[in-house]
């Protein structure tokens, strides 16, 4: 061969290997090294440094960044959902920027191809803008609808941070092997990695890693891995981050001219959607129940292809039309009998779910093998 | 071991070799060895590379000059700009057409309500495959079509030197790509202010700004645009150096950028989209939101970095050691 | 074939500029991929101020020996000299046409000359416009120099592309086939303007299938056959290795064998209407009239010597492709 072949070709080579290494840096490196950046931590300590660090000015500090999440359920082909659509969120990966200044200061921005929608939350006012149809929604939300959501979580006010932890932990431990993680890395910060394995044989989860920021102790991702597979099969997180409050712009909206101008007050509506559905809700836990419990819990539930097609929320104009996406569904579904009947079985990498001939749904995170046997619970 | 040590030895030691070798070179001749030990020689270098100094300081623009004239005289090339620059001029006037009907949403209504916009969306149509046709076409031409027509032995032999000309080739491609992105901007420009109302400008992300500023982000949307097709030239030069048929590297070239679209169509290959270089080229839009999304910026002139490193150093290693027998 | 030689000019290695060989190589070894090997351990030499005639058949590596050495082909194994200089600062002093001229279609005359002009790192901007001119001039194309190359002339395209090798000050013409596809006129103008730039010192390796053209226009030569070099050296040295004979016609041919036989001439050799002998280091004159003298009626009497064919037919034994 000719003089400096190798040494010429050893160029693009070498070119390639950096740019390898500068994309796979992060996750490569932060396997690697393998070495503590944070002190250690017990599950306990940690999530009462958590509670402790976010009760302290009664939320979280003021932040922005990019918030990604990616799904490989192993889905059956979705037909065409567009981009808004939320099942388009089942699979692949999506974007949204957050600029958060306070409780009542929000700015979430998801961007596509030459497109934007925004949500602008800033006091008591809220505006919707989404830039393909031109049109910026002010939304009122009711003074009285926020409090009746808030969530059931323990209020920081009523215990120790010691205590929430202890009472958190307490529930987790029977089903859930709990342990931390300080090594891991999210958005270019040091986390811990809280990390909740399920004990329960039959369960598809094999673990669920949560990260908190060393520093602030906020929640930067989350992680839901299947068995037998070395990607997490559901993740959302932060790619970007930065604990700086983001310029006061971001919280102000004032509709561009040409715009179409729309309110909504959406408290209203809201609640009463939800009385109407909770009703419903009411309606088919009563008809439900649950097999098994912690994570190999299976929800049965009375179920016919007719009611779904039909109940499928209506007024959904963008993508894809229920009843083709339930059709799509089922045609990747296996036919499967047993002593306890027959049906269609529905498998993802997350979620198994059975559709009984004899009219039952049976759902959960576990394999094919409990589900079965659930079906035979009478 | 240098041939010159080697003739040394062979005059000290008086190499038998060396006697056959004379003996089978010249039989029945006169002897013309004397000669071979006296004078000083040299390794090849087939890099042909001019060392730094040994030209005139401006030898090189001299080169680029050249090669520049070449490309902005050639017919060819001439005709690629205006029609990339008449395609701005067909979008406005279908925009105006569709607009007046009262029916529209999103960039149409944008285009309609701001001349500035006009520029965005023809950008956002022509960089899918116009654009990086009429880059492809100077790049993937570069090296073979010299080659083809045999110049390139020429060029090479006055000395242009392999690795000079490559990179004058690769600056002439650049500055073509610059000059395709200027032409399609002051068309939609020109057509935007000529069809619609001139004003402060509305973001994808609903905020309005002024026309001035709107300026700044068409200049940062060329820089931006310009290096992405900067970029496929690295790939066009690269595939331009396998060849002596211009028309396969630039088709080649071509059906690379096709085959990303494809593949980024396909929901199922969304972990490696990130790394297709068509998928950078429309992120172009960051300009237009607020703030500036100057992430997605820096990631994309990263990645088109990325390219020209990689896809430059395969042209260079191939070229500067390929043998030129066109 | 009869042609009477020249006695070759300057004796080797005399009354040339120093400075060494303009081209050494040693072992020169081109071996295409896919096996061909194209040059076969070529030991050149061409000393400066020569005009070095590269003869061979087509097809036997002269070319690829061109291209070598202008940097165009690595060699695969061996070394090469070029004026004494590494290759960069070698090439500027290097006027080359090799396989026939190459140009850009779409441009003048002037504007292809200044083209390769602005190619060569050494050239000055400054002086091109005059140097194109000159060079225009001298290979007489001053009056086609605004038009296209496109509308050339094989002849003109041939004579651009050696305007191209004039460009600058050379001191090394590689000149590969310069006459092919010229008619016999633009064979001429090229012939002569090859001693012309001989005659300024310049030294002119130039390579050709034709033995005529080499034995015309050079003082040294060498001989290509299937990538080896078959010889090299001088016109005449080449030749020296092959006796000059004198030929006899007569009606009488066994008389006049008889005679040259008495006067001493080896290998004497009746024909059909004429005698061959040795020349050895008979005056022709003297055996003319030794032959009138013994009454042989001779009706003409030639000294051939040898010719390059026959070098080459003596050295390969196999004819040589002169239509090419």
């Amino acid at each position: 061969m000719r003089r400096g072949t190798f040494v010429r070709w050893g160029v693009p080579i070498a070119a390639a290997a950096v740019i390898g290494g500068a994309i796979g840096a992060g996750p490569v490196i932060a396997a690697v090294s393998g070495e503590p950046v944070l002190p250690e931590r017990s599950a306990q300590q940690l999530l009462a440094d958590a509670v402790a660090a976010n009760s302290k000015d009664g939320g979280l500090p003021p932040m922005s960044g990019t918030v990604q999440q990616t799904a490989s359920l192993g889905l059956p082909a979705l037909p065409q959902a567009g981009e808004a659509s939320p099942l388009s969120l089942l699979s692949g990966s999506h974007e949204v920027k957050v600029w958060y200044g306070a409780a009542d200061k929000l700015r979430v921005a998801m961007p596509t191809q030459l497109n934007e929608t925004n949500l602008i939350v800033n006091g008591g006012q809220a505006w919707y803008w989404d830039s393909s149809t031109n049109t910026a929604t002010k939304l009122t939300i009711k003074a009285g609808a926020r409090k009746e959501h808030e969530l059931p979580t323990p209020r920081p006010t009523d215990l120790t941070p010691q205590q929430v932890a202890e009472r958190l932990l307490a529930n987790v431990d029977q089903h859930t092997a709990v342990r931390v993680i300080n090594t891991a890395e999210v958005a270019g910060r040091p986390v811990y990695q809280l990390v909740l394995a399920p004990k329960a044989e039959g369960s598809l989860v094999q673990e669920i890693r949560i990260a908190l920021d060393g520093e602030t102790y906020v929640p930067l991702q989350v992680q839901v891995y299947a068995k037998g597979s070395a990607e997490p099969a559901f993740q959302v997180g932060f790619t970007q981050v930065t604990f700086t409050p983001p310029a006061a712009e971001n919280f102000t909206f004032t509709p561009p001219a040409g715009a179409k101008v729309e309110e909504q007050t959406i408290g209203a509506d809201f609640a009463e959607n939800e009385e109407q559905r909770a009703e419903h809700a009411k309606d088919v836990a009563g008809q439900a129940k649950v097999v098994g419990e912690g994570w190999a819990a299976v929800a049965v539930v009375p179920f016919s292809l007719e009611n779904l097609k039909t109940e499928a929320p209506a007024g959904q104009e963008r993508g894809a039309d229920p009843g083709a996406l339930v059709d799509s569904v089922l045609k990747s579904a296996t036919p499967v009998s047993g002593t306890w009947g027959s049906g269609k079985l529905i498998r993802t990498k997350l979620v198994t779910a059975l559709l009984t001939d004899d009219g039952r749904l049976l759902v959960g995170a576990v394999t094919p093998e409990e589900i079965t046997k659930a079906a035979g619970v009478k | 071991m240098s041939t010159a040590e080697k003739a040394d030895t062979r005059a000290a030691t008086g190499d038998p070799e060396a006697g056959t070798d004379a003996a089978r070179r010249t039989p029945g001749l006169v002897p013309v060895a004397e000669t071979m030990r006296t004078t000083e020689r040299h390794p090849p270098e087939p890099s042909g590379a001019v060392p730094a100094g040994a030209g005139r300081p401006w030898a090189f623009w001299r080169l680029l000059g050249s090669e520049l004239g070449l490309t902005f005289r050639r017919p060819r090339n001439l005709v690629m700009l205006a029609v990339l620059g008449a395609v701005p001029v067909i979008i406005g006037i279908a925009l105006r057409v569709v607009a007046s009907d009262g029916q529209m949403g999103g960039m149409i209504q944008d285009v309609a309500g701001n001349s500035l916009m006009l520029t965005f969306v023809s950008f956002s149509f022509l960089v899918l495959l116009l654009m990086p046709v009429a880059v492809s076409v100077v790049a993937g031409d570069s090296i073979a079509g010299e080659a083809g027509a045999g110049t390139l032995r020429y060029l090479l032999a006055a000395p242009a030197g392999r690795t000079r000309l490559l990179l004058v080739k690769y600056l002439n491609a650049v500055v073509f790509a610059y000059a395709v992105t200027a032409v399609v901007a002051l068309s939609a420009l020109l057509t935007g202010l000529i069809l619609f109302p001139a004003g402060p400008v509305t973001l994808l992300s609903g905020t309005t700004v002024s026309v001035a500023d709107g300026l700044l982000r068409i200049l940062i949307t060329v820089g931006y645009v310009g290096a992405a097709m900067a970029a496929l030239a690295a790939i066009a030069l690269a595939l331009s150096t396998f060849t002596e048929v211009s028309i396969g590297a630039i088709a080649a070239t071509l059906v690379l950028v096709i085959v990303c679209q494809v593949l980024r169509a396909i929901p199922e290959l969304g972990s490696i989209t990130p790394y297709l270089l068509p998928t950078r080229f429309t992120n172009f839009d960051a300009v237009l939101r607020s703030p500036i999304d100057t992430g997605a910026l820096r990631e994309g002139l990263l990645a088109f970095g990325a390219y020209i490193v990689l896809f430059g150093s395969i042209a260079w290693a191939r070229f500067s050691g390929k043998d030129i027998t066109s | 074939m009869t042609a009477v030689m020249q006695e070759a000019g300057a004796p080797f290695g005399a009354a040339l500029p120093s400075g060494g060989p303009a081209i050494v190589t040693e072992g020169l070894t081109k071996r295409f991929r896919g096996g061909q090997v194209a040059v076969d351990a070529l030991d050149l030499t061409v000393p400066r101020g020569s005009v070095f005639g590269f003869l061979g058949p087509n097809g036997s590596g002269k070319t690829t020996t061109i291209r070598m050495l202008l940097g165009l082909v690595a060699p695969t194994s061996g070394e090469y000299s070029v004026l004494g200089l590494p290759q960069a600062q070698a090439l500027p002093r290097v006027g080359a046409l090799v396989e026939g001229p190459a140009f850009y279609p779409y441009l003048s005359g002037t504007a292809n000359l200044a083209r390769f002009d602005a190619a060569d790192p050494t050239a000055a901007r400054g002086t091109a416009g005059r140097r194109i001119a000159e060079a225009l001039e001298r290979v007489g194309l001053s009056a086609a120099a605004g038009k296209r190359y496109r509308n050339y002339s094989l002849g003109m395209r041939q004579r651009l592309a050696i305007a191209a090798a004039l460009l600058g000050p050379r001191e090394l013409l590689i000149l590969d086939e310069p006459t092919n596809g010229l008619d016999p006129q633009g064979t001429r103008e090229v012939r002569a303007l090859v001693k012309e730039i001989a005659a300024d010192g310049t030294t002119v390796f130039v390579s050709s299938h034709l033995l005529a053209e080499v034995e015309q226009m050079c003082t040294h030569a060498a001989i290509m056959r299937a990538g080896r070099l078959v010889a090299q050296g001088t016109i005449a040295s080449l030749s020296a290795g092959l006796v000059a004979r004198v030929r006899v016609e007569t009606p009488d041919a066994a008389d006049a064998a008889r005679v040259l036989g008495t006067l001493g001439l080896a290998d004497v050799r009746p024909g059909d209407g004429d005698v061959t002998a040795e020349l050895g280091g008979h005056a022709p004159e003297r055996i003319n009239a030794a032959l009138v003298g013994e009454g042989v009626a001779v009706r003409g009497l030639a000294v051939v010597r040898p010719s390059l064919e026959d070098v080459f037919v003596g050295l390969t034994g196999e004819g040589f492709d002169v239509d090419g």
